[in-house]
Order: C-alpha cells, then structure tokens, then sequence
C-alpha cells in the first residue's frame, strides 16, 4: 500500500475544511442569531489512514514484552485505586495530585500493595537472567507512565535497596532479605547522598568503625552535612536502609563502603539512635516520603557488611580481595548504573506520553482564520507548529531505538562490557532526560492554556520529571565523565599504538569521511552523510580534546585542572559521542525493517532527527564541519520534512501504544470534556 | 446464507415506520448495506434492532463455516468473518443511534450485533455468552474491545468461561445500558417509533421511561466480582487456573468448581488467544480490535497450529457428544511462539488485514459504549 498521493490529501483536507464551513454557510442572512459553535471533530478526520501497520511500529518502539506492559496497564485501568475520572465520556486514569502530600504517600503505597497481591513483581529480585530484567524493565516503565512517584518509590525499594543487596552482597544476605524483599516484607531505601555531598560520593562523612569485642559495626553521622538526605522510602514507610560509608579499621579509612541498618520495627517505630525528619513537599515526586537521616552510634552485626569487594573479619582486619581503592569504589556504584538505564528509559516515555496529548490536541484544535469567515486553521497545519512538535517527536523515535539498545547490552553485560555500559549509559541518560524535560515545555506551551491544567498531565509532568536531571548522577557531571572515558580511550590508543575499539570509536581507525561541499535533499536524506558528519565531528572534537588538554598540561596544569578548564569541549564532545551512538542504534533497528511503507516512515524519522541536530547543534558550524550554505540547505530540507511527516503524525503518536486512559482530556473530546453539562451532577 | 439459523431473525426499524424484516439468506451483507444506507438518509434518525422469537441472535452459523474448511476452503469461512467485523465496526462507529432489544439469547455474534450500538435493552428474557472457548473459537466480533471495558477482570471472566448472565446482570455490568421488562416492550416500540430525534439524551430518556432497576439474585456471579478480580486478573491462564484453586481450598464452593470445570473444558488454545486478545484489546480502539481478531480467526480456521475450531463444532454443534478432543490438549504443550502465530499475517498471498470502508462521520460515537 504506498502512501496517499498529495493530491488526495488536498481533497481530504478540502472535504474536511468543507465540513466545517457547511455550517457557516447556511447563515447567509445578516442576522443576529449567534455563529455556530466549534465542533469537535477527532484527529483521525484530520490525518489520512496510517499506510503502516501499528501494531508492527508498536512493536519496534516497546521493543520487548508487550503482552507483560498491556497485562499491567489493564490492571491499573480496570482497578479503582488508580483513581479512573471520566472526561468526555472517556475514562481516564492518574494519580489525584491535589490530595496532601500524605495521603499521595498512602496512596503509592496502597498502589504497590495491590500491584503485589497482583503478582507484578514477582521474579523482580528472586529471578534470574536477561528476560527476566527485560520484563522488569517493561513493568516499570508502565508504571511510570501512570505516575512517576509510583515508578521512583518502586526503584528505590527493587533497584537501589534489592539492587545494592544483589551487588555488594554475598549468599548470606541473597538469602536473608530478598525473597523478603520482592514480597515487602520488608521494606528498603538506599542512603547514599548527604547534606553535604551528592555527586562526590567519595567525599561523604558518614563514618563506620568496628568494634571487635561486640562483633558489631558502629554508624555514626558526625555532623549536620552528614545527614543523609532525599532518601526516597525513608521519611514514612522503610524498614531497612543500605547505609553508605566510609569505613574506619585501626584508624585507617578503607573508603566508602555499604552496610545495612534497620530504622524502623515492624510497627513502623523508628528504631533507637537513628534520627528521621521529612524532606518536605517537592516540585514533583510527592508520592515519594524523601527523607533525612541521621545515625547516632548505631550498632549493626558484622553481617550487614555488604561484602562482595571487601570483609571484615570477626577479630577487625580488613581483607578485600582489590587492592586499588579507585577501583573498589567504582564497584560500588554498579546499581547506579540499573538506575541509569531506567531512568533513561522512563524519560523516551514520558516524551512519548506529551508528544501523544499534544499532538492529538494540534489535530482538533484550531486557531485564527487566513482570510474573514474561513474556518480556522489546524494547529498542526501551521509550518511553525509542525516545525515545533515534529523535530521532537523523530528525536523521541531515535531515543527510543537508544534506550531499547541501553537495556539491551545493559541485560547482556559481562565483566568485559561494563565500561562501555558505564560510559553510554552516562550519556543517554543525560541526553535522554534532557530531551525529555525539553520536549514536555515544548508540548506545555503548544497546548495552550490546556497544557496548565493538571488532568491534561503534561504540565504537571515538567514537575515529576525534573529530578531526572539530577539523580543518580548529575547529567552534567555525567557527560563530563562521558567525555573523560573517551580522552582515555583516546590516550591509551595513541600510548600503545593500536587501534580503537569499543565505544563505536572503531571509525576513527579510518580515514576521516569526506563531507560533500554542495548538500542536496538526498544526500542530506542519506544514511552515509549522516553517519559521515556524525562521524567526522566525533573525530574532530575528541582530536582537538586532546590537544587542549595536552597543551595546558604543557603549561604546566595538572591533568584535573586542565579538565575543568577545558569544560566546552568537553561539552561538544560528549554532545557528539552521544548523538553518533545514537544514530547507530537507529540505523540498526531500521536495517532490521524490510522495505515498505514502516521502512520509509522511520527513514523520514531518522533524517528529521539528524537534520534538527545539524541545524540546533552550534558546534557544526562553530568548527566548521557546515558551512552557513549547507546551514541553509538543512534548515530548509527540515521544512520539506515537517510537512512530509505531518500525514504520519497521528499514526507515529498512535504507535506508542499507549492506552487512551493514560493519555488526557486534550488528547480527545476537549469541548464534551468542558461542557456544561460535565460539571452537572 | 452465513448467519444465524432457525432463532434469529433481524428487524431493523427506522422511525419513520419503516421496517424490515430479515430472515435467511445473506443476513450480514444485507444488514451492512442497510446499516449504510440509513446513514445517509436523514429520514432514518435511529435504528431498531431486535429478534424474532425466543432469540436476539445466537450467533453465526459456525457449523457451515466448519463444513467449508472441512472441503478445504478455509477461504469462505474467513470471508464470512472479514463481512461480520465490517459490520461490527461499522455499528462501532454509527452516527446514529442503534436501540438493540436483547428479549432472549445474545451469544457470540448476536453480541456482536448489538454491543456496539448506543443502547441495549435487556429484559427478564435475557441469556447472554461468549461460548467461543468451548467450541475452539474465541470471542470475537469486537469483544476483545468490549469485554475488556466491563468492569475489573469480568470481562476475562465472562470471556474465557462462557459464563451466562441474565438481563439484570448484563444491566450490572453495562453490556445493557437499560432493563425494560417484556410486557413493555411494545409500548416502548411505540414510544420509539414516535420520536423525531437522533438525541441520545432524549432516546435515553424516552427508555428510561419503560425501565425499572431488576433485582441481582443473590447468587448471582456479579456478586463475586472481587473474586473474579482477585483470580481473573492474574497474567497467564496457568496462573488464573493456580488462583482459582487456590480460592477453592479457601471455600469449597460451586460456583468456584464450575468456574475451574468451564476452564478446563474450554480448548486450551482458545483460553490462551482469547486472553492474551481481551488484554491486548483492553489498550486498542475498536478497529484495531478488530484487524487482530480477524488476524486471529484466519488463523483458527486455517487451523495450522490447532485444529480446535473444528472439533469443538463437531463435538457441541454437529456430533453432540460434549467431548471434544482438544489439541494440543494441554496449556503447557502450547508455547509463546505458537500462540504469537495467531496474531501475525497470514502466510497467503491473497491474505490482506481487515480494511473498514471510510466513515465519513467517524466521530466520538467510536467510544466505547460501555
């Protein structure tokens, strides 16, 4: 089936446009009888038919599970606790946001409950293996979309808290806590961050001695900086907490180690010694009890070490089978790296959710006239419109093809993976939660008024979704580490003269690609350009990385100083290794696609998403990879673009797959939505 | 001849007193040409549909489908589908209000027929089902989009047992939208027949006028929906099975045993499509429901990876031994890659998925109506 030629377009919108001036026309009388109202009338009038199957396009966005994420979203639909309203005789489901900040706690908490008794979780700890995760992954990204307190407070307790005891622990503690865990019998937070220090997770001051007459470890929080901050579980309902810090044997600090404490008894008492006080109401996430903690000499067995990298015997020596400290730490952050990957993930779903609403509500929603008693124009008929939703929508597309390869290799991973896991998972992380705060104020203001309202979600999401900037790692901080591993692998390439290979920098083992001078639409549209520029700016700005900080070393800096200093290469390049590592994620999964009209569409999606970056990305024309000709010839292909996706916009958002009661008013019968009588009772 | 033997005829009637009765012969095309006819004509302002007899519709005429694939011709049967789903969406999708008088047995395609539309009506006289299971079929004919919208997991229920409801129950549960008993049904038509009006509000309350709230019998399913939710929710057939059981050790109870038995009864094929099609439809619109089901009956009667459908027909319809042999004859003998079959293309060069006719007026009347 190819796609409608333009020419049937045009007499579909004609007849469309048609309908809505019947009306108009038939008060030819200048008479005062009032003009006829505005009919809503659904985006599918306003889109012709998809010309590729959806169901097939769904598939290769979820990438994986999607009997598991339909299952779930029907026993969030069809149960009251999730709170279903109906709005223009639609049901629709979200968490009630205007209820206090306690009874939005209570709420989260009764939602997992249910979800439990449900059997959603089973296997999450107690299983084995990469489809086992894959499923994971799959349900957590579904609650998510319901709500994203739901999804964080279900993180701390499965991911960070089960997550540390999978990791750090040995059998002893498999065996103790997490079959409890998965069933909540227990329930667990993760107590990293403190007052005084975030991202430098070496510097924390919480401090952990051993008492060999006891057999026990001391915890104790010297100072106020040392409370331990935003623990997400720990202000109303956690039992047990993993506890970072540093270890002092004999006098000697070993750094930073995991232990686990008990804070409250089973009637929900705080256990003696240990000090709890709220975070307070947040911009967002307040389903989630973020709390304080402070530990006053707290006494736990020697047991809750968590000792997979290092032990202390019963008599207090310390024994750890790796030697350097750096990287004994860098153990311990493993779990972070889960918490990346699904952050990541959540962000391409909450863009995805926006991108739906605001779309739907640009293909019934009309504003302005081009000439006196014209019907008014389709949103998302208007070229600045398109140019808004539709460059974000491809990037969405490509962000999803990216987390899917994130979850991937992230399942798959062995010893040999972890650092290239550690570096993309840093950078699609950082670039994926940016787009998504980018794309939710975009779809916000292209709403309108609506976009303020609560029930149409995406406002309110800006709020939920801003802490994805931040934790689990700064995003800044994070593509600086991005752009740091890269220097090395650079360095060490160079040092022992091989070849590069990992981190998809084999590219640069080859001669630089040539970039033609003249751009024309099909090069432009061209897989090999795209690739090519993507390439060429990766090899050149990692060159010229190097050199700067060689040269200030030169000068005499020290290799940190130098860093810091060199922070807007820094920049670029992290920008560049992420947007090339995505494109190849895209240009997989379309090779996967045999030819047809879901081949082309994707094509269509890949080069709006290279295009936008060529034409947003300063660095290509600040170095030179573009020239101000080629600038214009990318600004105005973007344009052709827009308008060839626009046909598919419906169809693309459709795919998504997600259920129309997780979506908004907006996104439907707005007007029967705000009727009169909606507000009867 | 494809629909609906000796029990069920149709009258669709236009208020403007036109009324038709249909009887045998093609039933579905004809219905479908009138149903888009009537559209068109502003005299028509709503469409009454109703039974003869003691039956709304008891569904398609499976046995003559069955008798087609016997000769090798699994072509006509799916045609015979491809027009009852054109049907369906079409009635999905209505301009105009449909009144369906449900004054007997609604089962499959009868359901089919009249789930749809804007209103149904059901009175004392009302036996509705979805049998498909035991027959080595699923529910079909939109269904998976309608079940999966009745409250909690009673849709699984009701579609993976075949359980029956009666008028009031279908009332509880908003597969009817009222409940008029029979002895007033021809003042209602009446009434009906007067109307100058496609208001639904003004429909709606011209039939609340004839209703009365039907009492739910105490031992009535309805009652055990929290159960029902509590089992039926789980993710897998197994797991339904394993709570259901469960639920038994608890209480010995009959209606637990019969629920298991039905299961057990049912083609383990059948059980495994029509839940994973009920959740799959609980997140789709109706005409995404319905290219899947289409997907999934080409499939059924193809009977590449069950021969079910036949067996079933041969063992209730034709036979009447009540002893199919199902096969594969357990859950777990059927694996991940042979359900997902039912759910592809169909490997047949002149296969294409379920295509609707354009609706010009494809407008929120597609909601659900439940």
């Amino acid at each position: 089936m190819g796609s409608p030629s333009p020419a049937d377009q045009v007499s579909r919108r004609a007849q469309v446009l048609a309908g809505h001036l019947r009306g108009l026309q038939t008060s030819t009388e200048p008479s005062l009888s009032p003009s006829p109202c505005l009919q809503y009338s659904p985006p599918e009038l306003a889109s012709p038919p998809p010309d590729f199957n959806l169901s097939d396009m769904r598939k290769l966005m979820d990438g994986h599970n999607l009997q598991d994420r339909d299952w779930l979203f029907g026993l969030m639909i069809q149960s009251k606790l999730f709170n279903p309203r109906v709005a223009g005789g639609r049901v629709f489901v979200s968490p009630d946001y205007s209820q206090s900040m306690e009874q939005q706690r209570e709420m989260t908490m009764k939602r997992i409950h249910y979800l439990l008794d449900c059997g959603v979780f089973q296997e999450w700890l107690t299983g084995r293996g990469p489809e086992v995760e894959m499923r994971k992954f799959a349900l957590h990204e579904v609650i998510g979309m319901y709500d994203h307190s739901l999804a964080v407070k279900l993180g701390v307790h499965y991911f960070l808290w089960g997550g540390a005891i999978q990791f750090f622990g040995t059998k002893r503690h498999h065996d103790k806590w997490l079959r409890d865990t998965e069933n909540y019998v227990i329930k667990g937070c993760f107590a990293m961050t403190e007052l005084g220090h975030g991202s430098n997770v070496r510097g924390i001051e919480t401090v952990t001695t051993y008492d060999s007459k006891t057999g026990e470890f001391v915890i104790n929080s010297p100072c106020e900086s040392a409370q331990k901050y935003w623990i997400g579980g720990a202000a109303n309902h956690a039992t047990h907490t993993i506890v970072f810090s540093q270890l002092n044997i004999n006098g000697k600090s070993e750094g930073v180690h995991a232990f686990i404490a008990q804070i409250r008894d089973t009637d929900g008492n705080i256990c003696p010694n240990v000090r709890v006080a709220d975070c307070g109401h947040k911009i967002g996430l307040n389903g989630v009890d973020n709390g304080r903690i402070w530990f006053d000499n707290v006494r736990i067995p020697r047991e809750n070490l968590l000792n997979s990298v290092a032990d202390v015997s019963p008599d207090g020596q310390y024994l750890s089978a790796i030697k350097d400290p750096d990287q004994r730490f860098a153990a311990f952050l493993a779990p972070l790296t889960s918490g990346r990957v699904t952050i990541a993930s959540s962000a391409v779903y909450s863009s995805k959710m926006s991108l739906a609403i605001a779309i739907r509500y640009s293909l019934t929603r009309r504003a302005f006239s081009l000439t006196p008693n014209q019907p008014e124009v389709l949103l998302l008929d208007y070229p600045s419109h398109q140019r808004r939703l539709l460059p974000l929508l491809a990037k969405t597309y490509a962000m999803s093809f990216a987390a899917n390869y994130l979850k991937m290799i992230y399942v798959k991973r062995t010893p040999e993976s972890n650092k290239t896991i550690h570096v993309v998972s840093s950078a699609f992380k950082a670039i994926l939660t940016w787009h998504n705060m980018r794309t939710l104020q975009e779809c916000r203001e292209a709403c309108g008024g609506q976009g303020l309202k609560t029930e149409n979600r995406i406002g309110h999401m800006k709020g939920e979704y801003d802490v994805q900037s931040t934790f689990e790692g700064d995003n800044n901080v994070l593509m600086q580490q991005v752009s740091k591993a890269l220097l090395a692998e650079y360095i060490a390439v160079q040092k022992r003269n091989r070849p590069f290979k990992g981190l998809g920098l084999e590219h640069l083992n080859k001669s630089c690609p040539d970039v033609p001078s003249q751009l024309t639409s099909s090069t432009l549209r061209s897989s090999q350009f795209q690739t090519d520029i993507f390439c060429l700016r990766e090899r050149d700005l990692l060159i010229r990385f190097a050199a700067e900080i060689s040269q200030l070393q030169a000068q005499g800096l020290s290799r940190e100083y130098a860093l810091l200093q060199s922070y807007q290469l820094a920049e670029d390049l992290g920008r560049a290794f992420s947007d090339r590592a995505i494109l190849q994620t895209f240009l997989d999964a379309e090779a996967a696609v045999s030819s047809g009209p879901l081949k082309s569409v994707l094509s269509l999606l890949r080069s709006m998403h290279v295009l936008i970056i060529l034409e947003e990305d300063a660095s290509f024309l600040r170095y030179g990879y573009l020239s101000p000709d080629n600038a214009a010839a990318i600004r105005k292909e973007v344009t052709i673009l827009c308008s060839e996706l626009r046909p598919h916009a419906l169809a693309l958002v459709s795919s998504f797959g997600i259920p129309d009661a997780f979506l908004s008013p907006i996104a439907f019968n707005w007007i029967d939505a705000n009727s009169w009588s909606s507000v009867q009772p | 001849m494809k629909m609906c033997s000796k029990d069920f005829s149709t009258r669709l009637r236009a208020n403007y007193n036109k009324s038709i009765e249909i009887y045998e012969g093609r039933l579905i095309s004809k219905l479908l040409e009138l149903f888009l006819a009537y559209e068109e004509d502003s005299n028509v302002k709503l469409v009454i549909m109703k039974g003869n007899g003691r039956a709304f519709c008891s569904g398609g005429d499976v046995a003559a489908v069955v008798h087609d694939i016997n000769r090798g011709n699994w072509k006509i049967g799916a045609k015979f589908f491809w027009e009852e789903y054109i049907l369906n969406y079409v009635m999905a999708t209505y301009s105009k209000p449909q009144v369906s008088i449900l004054n007997g047995i609604v089962m499959g395609g009868g359901a089919g027929a009249s789930v749809h539309g804007r209103f149904r009506i059901a009175t004392e006289n009302s036996v509705f089902a979805m049998p498909e299971t035991a027959l080595g079929l699923f529910p079909d004919v939109g269904a998976s989009y309608c079940l999966s919208r009745l409250p909690g997991f009673f849709g699984e229920y009701v579609g993976l047992t075949g359980a029956r409801l009666d008028g009031a129950e279908m009332l509880a549960c908003g597969l009817a939208t009222h409940f008029v008993p029979s002895a007033r049904l021809s003042s209602l038509e009446a009434a009906l027949h007067k109307l100058d009006s496609s208001d639904p509000a003004i429909i709606s309350a011209v039939i609340d006028e004839y209703s009365l709230q039907p009492y739910l019998k105490d031992k009535s399913t309805y009652h055990r929906l929290d159960t029902i939710n509590r089992c039926f929710s789980r993710r897998t057939i197994e797991e339904i099975l394993s709570a259901l059981e469960r639920e038994a050790v608890k209480s010995a109870d009959d209606w637990i045993s019969s629920t298991i038995q039905s299961l057990q009864k049912a083609s383990p094929t059948s059980l495994k499509i029509s839940l994973r099609s009920i959740r799959e439809g609980r997140v789709q619109g109706v005409g995404q429901c319905l290219i899947r089901e289409y997907r999934m009956v080409c499939h059924v009667v193809r009977g590449e990876v069950s021969k079910d459908f036949v067996e079933g027909c041969r063992a209730i319809l034709l036979d009447k031994d009540k002893n199919p042999k199902w096969e594969p004859s357990r859950l777990d003998q059927l694996n991940d890659s042979m359900i997902d079959r039912y759910f592809s293309r169909v490997d047949d060069e002149e296969w294409e998925d379920l295509k609707f006719p354009a609706r010009s007026s494809y407008t929120a009347s597609a909601l659900a109506k439940l």
